[in-house]
């Protein structure tokens, strides 16, 4: 005999029914880990636990596959005396700061064409969007060919400019800008695509008075659309920057580092290292201190969004 | 009048900027289909020909037919339907507990689950590579299985959560008092709801693995494990770039994910947005 069967309707309401909520809170809070367990688990496992694995291989000066001694410090210090190792950081920012510096603008611009009507604005659309669905790879292998001043077309053009054949990609400074460009090609949209979705939550009614009020449309843009969009514009901004700062496709694809390192981003030195030159221990250094520069954007990322939803709700 | 003129200015202005924006977006694409239709002797004929003279589709036999690319490309489906049966199968359970039960350690489950998409994926590539190795795992579809699927995993259980938080409880309280456990009630009240969920989750996933370069590269070798996009890399290199091959390997993995993106644009635009607007 059970609680579940109460003899009278009153019981319904008094302590058989408070036990079995309790007892069948017992029974959900097992049953709730029963079910998140296995995602949980396997998460841990396979990119939580990698994390401190990665910690303690950069602490050993581990080659190939035999995990060496363990050495302290020695392999960031070395990064760090290397010149290389802050050039590899300064070449991450600029990358990074480019990219933004103009996918920002692009997206945020397009999303303002694109949110008034006009015919085949669906197509168009579409059109500017597929970038975005384009991997990594093979946006830079796409790219590659486009540059080349053998077979591309923008090679080509560039090499006529120019009055001699021009490839981009052989010069250090032409090579990161190029770099840049593909990647706000492949960037742009997602900011785009936000842009556009606050934009469209913005009530006509506020862009009506401010017009009724007599403001200009640069007035109006500056005063009234941007500072509605400005939240959702930060997190483009955010989740695009983690996405430059831990770039790896572009340069192996297109410049593999080169030419003299020019393009060789935090990153692709990391699987350089590991993968090229097997040198583990290092390279596991290097990754540790790319995830802490990710855990410092994360905790702006939070913070940005804390501070940016309090005085709404007030 | 004046002001019809203006605007008919106004709008030549913002016409120009967006053909030009399309021939951004558009050129690198055109010039890879392009290049793949073109002869072996035209592809490196100077200056390149605007579109092939004389289309040919023998770059695209030779791809086809004439290399381990169809098996590749068969690897990238097996995996990403692989990995879109593992994510779903757990995803489903996790967003459906974290959409509707209260635990202890709930919050601090759902923070290391959120924390673990902002991983950069360089870093913990080299241990999963150890790993890999030492449990025997390195060249097979297990590995690739358990890495992509503990990546996509967070998303989708933010996904199905909310899905399910839009679910009325009535559901399941009414099937609870016809008797049914709570496994069940969820399996055959919520789950046959959750299908948008369940087709958003699952296209956001293939893509991301179709897509997916770095973790294949690394972690297999052999074609009859490795994805596509591993096998295309692998035309470039040997001995310098088969433009032709490589242009028509290229097009053949664009093709599905833009045909993909085409159809299902809504819910591509959904997954981009979501979260930036509830923010």
């Amino acid at each position: 005999m059970s609680t579940m069967t109460p003899t009278t309707p009153a019981a319904l309401d008094s302590s058989p029914a408070r036990k079995r909520a309790r007892r069948s809170a017992k029974g959900a809070t097992t049953f709730a880990w029963g079910l998140i367990l296995p995602a949980f688990a396997l998460v841990l496992a396979v990119t939580v636990l990698p994390v401190a694995r990665a910690f303690e291989l950069s602490l050993h000066a581990t080659e190939f596959l035999n995990a060496g001694e363990f050495v302290g410090l020695d392999n960031y210090i070395s990064f760090f005396s290397d010149p290389s190792g802050l050039a590899g950081i300064g070449r991450t920012i600029a990358f990074t700061v480019g990219s933004l510096a103009l996918t920002m603008p692009i997206g945020v611009g397009l999303a303002l064409l694109l949110n008034r009507r006009f015919r085949g604005r669906t197509l168009v659309r579409t059109l500017l969007i597929l970038p975005w669905v384009v991997s990594q790879l093979l946006a830079g292998l796409m790219w590659r060919w486009s540059v080349s001043p053998d077979i591309g077309p923008f090679g080509f053009i560039l090499s006529a400019i120019n009055g001699e054949r021009t490839d981009v990609l052989a010069n250090p400074t032409t090579a990161m800008l190029t770099l840049i460009v593909v990647n706000v090609w492949r960037t742009y949209p997602y900011a785009m695509v936000l842009a556009l979705a606050a934009l469209q939550s913005i009530p006509e009614e506020i862009r009506e008075s401010a017009r009724v009020e007599g403001a200009s449309a640069f007035q109006e843009l500056r005063l009234i659309t941007l500072p509605l969009i400005r939240s959702t514009l930060l997190i483009a901004t955010i989740v695009l920057t983690i996405n430059a700062v831990n770039m790896v496709d572009l340069p192996l694809v297109m410049t593999g580092g080169g030419p003299v390192n020019g393009t060789d981003l935090l990153g692709l030195r990391v699987y350089r290292e590991a993968f090229t030159l097997d040198r583990i221990g290092f390279a596991s250094a290097i990754a540790v201190v790319m995830f802490i520069i990710n855990v410092l954007i994360s905790i702006v990322y939070v913070r940005v969004l804390r501070g940016d939803r309090e005085p709404k709700r007030s | 009048m004046r002001k019809k003129s203006r605007l008919t200015g106004m709008s030549v202005v913002r016409g120009a900027i967006i053909a030009l924006a399309l021939l951004f977006a558009i050129a690198p694409i055109y010039w890879t289909i392009n290049t793949s239709l073109k002869g072996a002797t035209e592809v490196i004929s100077y200056p390149p020909t605007w579109f092939p003279t004389q289309p040919t589709i023998e770059n695209w036999l030779g791809v086809l037919f004439g290399s381990t690319f169809p098996r590749e490309v068969l690897n990238s489906v097996l995996l990403g339907l692989g990995t879109i049966v593992i994510v779903l199968a757990l995803g489903v359970h996790a967003g459906y507990a974290a959409a509707r039960h209260e635990f202890r350690g709930k919050q601090s489950v759902l923070l290391i689950l959120l924390m673990s998409t902002m991983i950069p994926g360089v870093v913990t590539i080299i241990p999963q590579y150890f790993l890999a190795v030492q449990l025997g795992l390195f060249d097979t579809y297990t590995v690739l299985l358990l890495v992509f699927s503990a990546w996509q995993l967070p998303m989708v259980v933010w996904i199905m959560k909310g899905f399910f938080e839009g679910l009325p409880r009535e559901l399941e309280e009414a099937a609870r008092v016809d008797g049914c456990s709570r496994l069940r009630a969820f399996y055959t009240v919520i789950l046959p709801l959750s299908w948008p969920g369940l087709a958003a989750s699952a296209i956001i996933v293939f893509v991301w693995v179709w897509n997916e370069f770095i973790i294949g590269l690394t972690l297999t070798q052999s074609p009859y494990v490795k994805p596509l996009t591993v096998g295309i890399y692998g035309f470039v290199g040997e001995t310098g770039i088969d433009w032709g091959r490589i242009t028509a390997g290229t097009a053949i993995a664009l093709i599905p994910v833009a045909i993909f993106f085409m159809i299902f644009q809504r819910k591509f635009v959904e997954g981009l947005t979501s979260g930036s607007t509830k923010g």
